[in-house]
């Protein structure tokens, strides 16, 4: 074994270290279990868009909508479907996915800032849709009337409703799945295409990659991991909103990827955590919170290109 | 195995890193919890005080901590002081949801005030249900927080959108007319308001001549207008709120509307009138509560006191709302001599507001059944230019007493369960 590979595998052991003890060094920091659930949920959410942004090298603007589409998936199954959370977190990543890979059938035609617009303009149009529609979605009322069920292995229940550990250990294995599957694509040849395409397009296009269809396969599971995220901040909030389908919440996502290291499979959580954790801290103390994480976005962008984590790892190095 | 991991040299930088790293941990320190001593009791307060309702949302906790701060100039909650913990929803739901969860469970918060968002107080309504925390919803104003989703643990001090509605509609049909013309906000709150009027109207026996729905953001209402004017009815209903009520008043003044037609709307806010123009304080609106109000007891006394924290200026609905809010707890649990949330929101049912908290004329009590407040709606005309004072720029009629306004219980949909 050499070194490279003792350092990825203690780094790997040191983040599922640090996220299977959560609940328990949060607290004497000041933190709280349901803070460290929405960290996992809306770094999740990061990945799946760094997993477009970072890995094939296109920027999305609207990732939001899938997100958001998740999240109402989830929460009409849940209201009208069948009391169970499983079944909600499937139907809310294939309404997201299956949405996403419509769409994305028009969207890859175009490149860069080009791309990064027809994003905004699909996603409004479902922010605009769950706004409206208030029979359906509540409006700007937002979905209620559901909550997480309990998981139920037949033998036994786990209660998720009440219990924010118990939660917080769904979601971290909800969340582990996901990133097995996002690691294990990435590191599949598929995955090696997409970062052929993203250092350069043309050259890969002169090797007979089809590129326009590897683009469109890359944002459509980037937006079934979105739906899956979606799903889980649903199940976090017992809530869905229109506003999780805006743009600036898209905005928000891009803002953690970039933070946290777009180029590093680990960023965007990073990204999230220091986003979530310091709009909670800063909030309490200031009602000018925003202008601070609006600083340190600023800071990082002109220091640290390669975000937080590629900061932190070259300095290792 | 390599040696860099685990046998670095202690290097300049490294020693550097470490001083910056140690340094940065002590100026947060405040992060971390310190030892308590005597507890105090806790408020949580989750409101949006950054985003487009900044401006309510910050009179409410104004209000709020007037109250804090005269009971426990009196002694506090059962002897103990009150401490009130304030925490920016930033206008989202996920974001209020994470601050009430933060409040509950890391603050131990006793009670909870909040939210001006209608969509983020439900939210915020499902947590403190679920955790047992008695709260008070100071300013969302949705029909179904005290209707269909209603809980056993929630309690509202502001009107439902139905009330509001039914506060003007009588008014408006004796005094100015029976066929009326809507300019709608084109979202849930402005969908729930015109089926309050109309079904209001119906009742009466009234027509409808149009309904314009307006985009949220609208800043050209002339096409809106010149369709109602076309339509010729007696009265204008604008439903509006907040900045789209700001343009759309402006170009009614403009357009001389208010010259032909009656103006009307339903909840107006001082905030709202004082951002117009002189010439364009116009119409019949009503108000949920004003600062106004010569010989009722207590109220000339709440207006010196947040004068003296609000800049000079009087205190809006919004300060009533928080001062309310926190002051109900205060005296429920004095009076219980208990903080357990299911006994004091038992108590609270049908209890009624004292004087010096309700400043207002009528009877004002928490509703058992719904757990809606009965408050007043006042009822009149905007004016210019106050007489005696710049901010008075309402001219109050009727004061309406919230049991007259609201529909019975039966209608709102309400069934209260109660944990067993």
């Amino acid at each position: 074994m050499n070194s490279a590979q003792t350092r990825k595998l203690i780094t790997l052991t040191a983040i599922w270290a640090v996220l299977l003890f959560a609940p328990f060094w949060m607290l004497p920091l000041g933190g709280y279990t349901a803070l460290a659930t929405r960290v996992l949920v809306l770094g999740l959410a990061a990945m799946s868009l760094n997993f477009l942004l970072g890995f094939t090298g296109v920027l999305s603007f609207g990732h939001a909508a899938y997100f958001g589409l998740g999240a109402y998936g989830a929460g009409l199954t849940l209201k009208f479907l069948a009391p169970s959370t499983p079944l909600a977190l499937v139907l809310g990543m294939l309404l997201g996915g299956v949405c996403g890979a419509l769409l994305g059938a028009l969207i890859v035609r175009r490149r860069g800032v080009y791309f990064a617009m027809v994003t905004i303009a699909f996603g409004q149009v479902f922010y605009y849709i769950a706004f409206q529609w208030s029979s359906l979605t509540g409006g700007d009322d937002g979905l209620r009337g559901f909550s997480r069920q309990p998981i139920d292995f037949g033998l036994f229940q786990i209660d998720i409703l009440s219990n924010a550990n118990n939660f917080y250990y769904f979601v971290l294995f909800c969340f582990a799945l996901m990133v097995g599957v996002m690691g294990y694509i990435l590191r599949s040849p598929f995955g090696r295409t997409m970062i052929a395409i993203r250092e350069n397009e043309r050259r890969s296009r002169f090797l007979g990659i089809p590129v326009e269809r590897h683009i469109w396969i890359a944002f459509t599971l980037s937006c079934f991991f979105m739906g899956f995220a979606g799903a889980l901040y649903a199940l976090v909030n017992n809530f869905a909103d229109p506003r999780g389908l805006h743009y600036s919440q898209s905005g928000d996502f891009v803002m953690m990827a970039v933070m946290g290291g777009m180029r590093s499979f680990w960023g965007p959580l990073l990204g999230a955590a220091v986003f979530v954790v310091l709009q909670d801290y800063l909030s309490s103390v200031t009602v000018n919170w925003m202008s601070f994480v609006g600083l340190l976005f600023v800071l990082v962008v002109l220091f640290f290109p390669r975000g937080l984590l590629g900061f932190i790892q070259r300095s290792k190095a | 195995m390599s040696s860099s991991i685990f046998n670095r040299h202690l290097d300049r930088r490294t020693l550097i890193k470490g001083a910056a790293a140690l340094g940065t941990f002590q100026a947060t320190s405040p992060f971390i919890i310190q030892a308590r001593g005597e507890t105090p009791i806790r408020m949580g307060m989750v409101d949006p005080l950054t985003g487009v309702y900044a401006a309510p949302a910050g009179n409410e906790v104004m209000g709020a901590k007037l109250a804090v701060e005269q009971m426990n100039a009196k002694g506090g909650i059962l002897g103990r002081q009150v401490e009130l913990l304030v925490e920016d929803s930033a206008n989202d739901v996920g974001t209020g949801v994470q601050k009430a969860r933060k409040l509950i469970e890391r603050d131990q918060v006793n009670f909870m005030i909040g939210d001006v968002n209608s969509g983020i107080a439900a939210a915020i309504a499902q947590v403190t249900a679920e955790k047992k925390i008695l709260h008070i919803v100071s300013g969302g104003h949705t029909d179904s927080i005290t209707g269909k989703d209603c809980k056993w643990n929630v309690f509202r001090v502001c009107n439902t959108t139905r009330m509001e509605a039914n506060s003007v509609s009588n008014v408006l049909f004796t005094k100015y007319g029976k066929k009326w013309h809507f300019i709608t906000p084109d979202y849930a709150f402005g969908h729930t308001l015109y089926e309050a009027c109309t079904d209001d109207l119906k009742k009466l026996g009234g027509t409808v001549t149009g309904n314009e729905l307006t985009p949220l953001g609208t800043t050209d209402f002339s096409a809106y207008l010149i369709k109602a004017r076309a339509a010729n009815p007696d009265v204008l209903i604008l439903l509006v709120q907040g900045s789209d009520m700001i343009n759309c008043l402006k170009q009614v003044v403009q357009f001389g509307l208010n010259k032909q037609i009656h103006v009307a709307g339903t909840q107006q806010e001082l905030e709202s009138l004082a951002g117009l123009p002189p010439e364009a304080r116009v119409g019949i609106w009503m108000f949920e509560w004003y600062w106004k109000q010569p010989g009722v007891a207590g109220v000339e006394k709440f207006v010196a006191d947040i004068r003296k924290v609000n800049n000079g200026k009087v205190p809006t609905a919004r300060h009533w709302f928080g001062y309310t809010s926190a002051m109900s707890f205060a005296l429920i649990a004095n009076a219980q001599k208990t903080t357990e949330a299911v006994k004091l929101a038992a108590a609270l049912e049908n209890f009624e507001l004292p004087d010096d908290v309700k400043l207002q004329p009528n009877k004002v009590y928490y509703r058992k059944g719904d757990h809606q407040l009965m408050t007043s709606a006042f009822v009149g005309e905007a004016q210019s230019k106050g007489k005696d004072d710049p901010e008075d720029l309402f001219q109050v009629d009727e004061v309406v007493a919230g049991d007259k306004t609201a529909p019975p219980v039966s209608e709102t949909g309400c069934t209260v369960r109660w944990p067993s």
